[in-house]
């Protein structure tokens, strides 16, 4: 019931966000348009209804062509990255900060202030040091380790996979490291280590269970951070994604279409892992 | 604060950049010095873009002008729009969500889901589509000034995320509202008003100098982004020559322009994008030190739990001696209790 106000809401929020430029055109020209707003949400939720048939002006062959089955080829390579990078994202975050949980204190500290600074980074950066790194690297040995941009209907994964996943990496460890050591001051643990279990597994089993529900809730930010990334990623790459697809044909129409291609996936991912959690908590004592 | 090396060294690069910005353009003016070719021993080496050596520390742009005296003339655009954005979101923002936490219990869960919406936009997308309308140039030219068009730009860019910041101050606040303390002022016949002003807001201070740190950076990150939109702070300026159209064009030398604009040229020059981006680099870096150092001043981590027991032991072992000089005193004190009486 709660998930279905949530979806409602967001719906409609993002509804509400797609008439925003005729409310700031007004606004610069120093007049509210509140009924041309209102006219202009109507225009394009008729505009889309029969979905099947609605069809975009591209800019590039001047040529009307149907939104349908065309969208959906860009909409599945980007969410094959954001997907791929945010897994990678999650199993490095993971392994070092359990890595790090084994050292000790002082170097944890160390280790803590560096990230923290490379966490600074502007994704613009990290994204143009890997291509100059690849240029470089080619220019020196003549191995293409890969190609830093798409032409025509080519696919790149690794090197955009790479570049994505690094920022909300660092991201994801900090978060880790905080509710990993939360936990660790936690008298169950205190309990397992003077029954003799290892540190290594005390932490795999015990501390692991307990601190990923909390780390899996507070990741909802982590993915909007990577949404925006994933837009200049495209840009720089060339990928044909969804996100160069708005760029390029950018109405309220495409819009909306294409904020609901991963509002959906991205919603569905949260609401169940909640639902799964809270039907494994229910009976013990809530968090 | 002030003796925090973190927060002095983000301090002073941030004043660096910009006190180095406006000094600059007292020294020399507001158009960076020119070059149009390198001669060595009488021939002509290298034309524009010139690559960086010592008479231009960061080389110059296609057309020749110096890159460093670009980026010092743009730097207190881009840092002063940053401050400025990410201040009029937290003035509008914290009011906003004290409000909805006094006021609005019951109506924050749809507000919630509201302004969840927005997480699902990507804001630099979300900002593009927003700004297009303001800052791209129409056939006739702009009809306002470019300080209104910055003006209006850094009060959009306030309101883009403004929901989310109040949502999450609002959270924050409903729960230092079931604190005991703030039950206890109301007993006592505190106003909502003085509930806030004098508990509420005390206790979020901390919090609240953190979260506009974290709008500053992000705010140089949306900044960085629209210009690989062509999307310029304070307009872009487009050429509609049908023949010779130059490329789109940032009418200040801020430095999102400045990288956006020659981001083409990475592969040939790449110090021409390389160095704006950067410097806005050393913005964000300079700004998570101030936080950093800030935070050390104010010791908001958790204490660690040795120097914590190491404390509780120093004030037991005062109090001892405290009651043992106490003691001392009143032996002293009786014993010359006599000659006083007489």
């Amino acid at each position: 019931m709660k998930l279905m106000i949530k979806f409602v809401f967001s719906v409609l929020g993002i509804v509400l966000v797609s008439g925003f430029p005729v409310l700031i055109g007004g606004l610069v020209a120093g007049e509210l348009r509140l009924t041309e707003y209102i006219g202009a949400l109507e225009a394009v939720l008729r505009g889309l209804w029969p979905l099947q048939e609605f069809t975009v002006l591209n800019m590039r062959t001047n040529r009307e062509i149907p939104l349908f089955p065309t969208i959906g080829e860009y909409i599945i390579y980007s969410l094959e990255l954001l997907f791929l990078a945010f897994a990678v994202a999650i199993f490095f975050a993971i392994t070092f900060t359990v890595l790090t949980m084994l050292l000790k204190e002082k170097a944890r500290q160390r280790i803590k202030m560096a990230l923290y600074f490379l966490e600074s980074l502007p994704d613009l950066l990290v994204i143009m040091l890997a291509q100059l790194a690849v240029i470089a690297i080619y220019l020196q040995t003549n191995v293409l380790i890969s190609k830093i941009a798409v032409v025509q209907g080519d696919h790149i994964y690794w090197l955009p996979v790479l570049c994505l996943a690094l920022l909300p990496m660092i991201q994801l460890y900090r978060l880790c490291m905080l509710t990993f050591r939360d936990e660790e001051r936690k008298m169950y643990i205190e309990l397992a280590r003077s029954l003799g279990f290892s540190k290594v597994f005390v932490i795999w089993v015990h501390m692991f269970r307990n601190a990923i529900i909390s780390v899996f809730f507070q990741s909802k930010k982590t993915i909007w951070f990577m949404l925006s990334n994933l837009f200049v990623l495209e840009l720089m790459f060339n990928i044909p994604g969804i996100m160069l697809f708005m760029k390029d044909n950018i109405s309220p129409e495409v819009f909306l279409v294409s904020i609901f291609s991963f509002f959906l996936p991205i919603f569905l991912l949260y609401s169940i892992g909640e639902w799964l959690v809270l039907r494994h908590l229910r009976g013990k004592e809530a968090i | 604060m002030w003796k925090q090396p973190y927060f002095l060294v983000g301090f002073a690069i941030l004043s660096f950049f910009l006190g180095g910005s406006f000094l600059y353009e007292w020294l020399w003016g507001n158009v960076p010095r020119q070059i149009f070719f390198v001669t060595e021993n009488g021939r002509t080496v290298e034309g524009p873009p010139i690559s960086p050596k010592w008479n231009f520390p960061l080389g110059t742009d296609q057309y020749g002008y110096d890159l460093l005296g670009k980026l010092m003339i743009g730097g207190k655009y881009t840092i002063l729009a940053a401050l400025a954005i990410a201040a009029l979101r937290m003035l509008i923002a914290v009011p906003l969500g004290y409000m909805m936490a006094t006021y609005l219990q019951r109506q924050r869960a749809w507000i919630g889901g509201l302004a969840d919406s927005l997480h699902y936009i990507p804001l630099t997308l979300f900002a593009a589509y927003i700004l297009y309308p303001v800052l791209w140039m129409p056939l006739g030219g702009f009809t306002n000034t470019i300080w209104e068009r910055i003006a209006i730009q850094v009060v959009l860019m306030a309101l883009l995320t403004m929901p989310i910041v109040a949502v999450l101050i609002g959270n924050e606040a409903a729960l230092l509202y079931r604190q005991e303390y703030v039950t206890a002022a109301r007993v006592l016949g505190a106003g909502e008003p003085r509930i806030i002003r004098k508990h509420l807001y005390p206790q979020m201070r901390e919090k609240l100098a953190v979260l506009y740190g974290q709008q500053v950076i992000e705010t140089f990150i949306v900044l960085a982004h629209l210009s690989l939109l062509n999307l310029f702070l304070g307009g872009t300026k487009i050429s509609y020559d049908p023949m010779f159209s130059d490329p789109p064009m940032s009418i200040s030398f801020e430095w999102s322009g400045l990288f956006g604009s020659t981001f083409r040229y990475l592969q040939g020059s790449p110090w021409l994008p390389l160095f704006p981006v950067l410097f806005i680099a050393l913005s964000i870096l300079a700004v998570t030190l101030m936080l950093e150092g800030y935070l050390r001043s104010k010791d908001i981590q958790a204490p660690k739990k040795s120097s914590a027991l190491a404390q509780d032991e120093a004030i037991v072992d005062w109090n001892r001696e405290q009651l043992r000089s106490r003691m001392v005193l009143l032996k002293n004190a009786e014993t010359p209790k006599n000659p006083h009486n007489l």
